[in-house]
């Protein structure tokens, strides 16, 4: 019967996938929020990476792309005291996981209709372990709010894309 | 990154950045379940076990529709829930995992007894449905809808057989050890499972 037969299936979105990934990394901390803005403004401060994340992340004042394969990036962010970190990423619509030698980011977003969008963002490092979850908390938590804001109340010419 | 989660991921004809479209997209188009388990290195794996954060998400590009064929079918309406909670189990217990390569039938087992699970709960709250209406001809459009409701009529256990069986291809046996139930349970299960199948499908 299975020849001829379409059986349901599930497809989880990038938010749901963010959530099995951050389960897998007990040291991150993960948020989500709903964002009254539609997906592709919120997701070009992402995708726009150069430009758009240090515009809400809180820990970043600058970042340099250094190589670029498809969907897999190497890049080098500068923090705002001047320490700099080169991160290996995989970046694309709805999903972008970063990876360097102390800590990990993880930023996924989903559509909730035509003029809304669900973001998901975890932060974490395995070298300092889940005591320092509380501190991720408050960086994700500002973040968020942060790239809300920014979407939100984007007018012509503000967003990075 | 590792080669291992970078190869895995680049074989799925992803996108660069500079041309992302604007909707979220998840591996396109879908893979077959061989293809799905293709190039999921060992060491992929095993760097995965070990927290790496690429590999994870690769490894997640695979196991996430993997998961999903095996909790919709079981769960239905409820089958997100049994994927999400189903693959976030067998990514928490991945440090677990002996032996690399058997980390789809390993995965298989938790989303079979994730989803009847949640297929249990939920009859317990929704009693099932009575005797199908009409069913349309072979041919008709509405046959891929109508595959969904004459799962409904099958208890979650049943769905699970049929699936394990018909689905993925595993033996008598197999199934059973899936399911943590006896051989001759999966048999008179199987035998019960087919009937109301074939029965209410040509109805």
């Amino acid at each position: 019967m299975s020849a001829t037969v379409s059986w349901p299936s599930v497809e989880l979105d990038p938010v749901l996938r963010l959530r099995a990934l951050a389960a897998a990394m007990p040291w991150v901390s993960l948020e989500e929020c709903v964002i009254e803005a539609p997906f592709g403004r919120v997701w070009s401060y992402i995708e726009d990476m150069e430009r758009g994340v240090p515009q809400f992340e809180g820990n970043v004042r600058r970042i340099e792309i250094l190589s670029r394969d498809g969907e897999w990036l190497a890049l080098r962010s500068f923090a705002p005291g001047g320490f700099a970190m080169t991160l290996d990423a995989v970046l694309r619509p709805g999903w972008c996981v970063m990876r360097g030698a102390f800590g990990e980011i993880g930023m996924a977003a989903a559509p909730v209709g035509p003029a809304a969008t669900r973001f998901a963002h975890f932060e974490g490092s395995r070298r300092l372990g889940r005591l320092a979850r509380p501190l991720f908390r408050r960086f994700v938590q500002r973040d968020l709010a942060r790239l809300a804001a920014l979407a939100t109340s984007d007018r012509k010419g503000t967003s990075p894309s | 990154m590792t080669e291992s989660s970078r190869n895995a991921s680049q074989g799925q004809g992803q996108r660069s950045g500079a041309e992302v479209p604007r909707e979220p997209s998840a591996p396109s188009p879908p893979l077959s379940d061989v293809e799905l388990r293709a190039d999921v290195e060992d060491e992929q794996v095993r760097s995965a076990q070990r927290g790496d954060a690429l590999a994870l998400s690769a490894l997640i590009d695979r196991l996430a529709p993997f998961v999903g064929r095996i909790c919709g079918p079981i769960a239905l309406e409820h089958g997100e829930d049994a994927t999400q909670e189903a693959l976030i189990a067998v990514l928490r217990d991945l440090p677990a995992l002996r032996e690399p390569r058997a980390l789809f039938g390993w995965a298989r087992r938790i989303a079979a007894r994730e989803a009847v699970r949640h297929a249990r709960a939920a009859r317990r709250e929704r009693p099932p449905r009575g005797p199908l209406p009409e069913l349309p001809a072979p041919g008709d459009p509405a046959l891929v809808r109508d595959v969904r409701r004459v799962l409904e009529a099958l208890s979650p256990e049943q769905r699970a057989i049929l699936l394990l069986r018909d689905l993925e291809g595993l033996s008598e046996q197999e199934a059973a050890a899936q399911l943590e139930v006896e051989h001759g349970t999966v048999k008179s299960r199987l035998s019960r499972a087919r009937s109301a199948f074939k029965r209410r499908w040509a109805s």
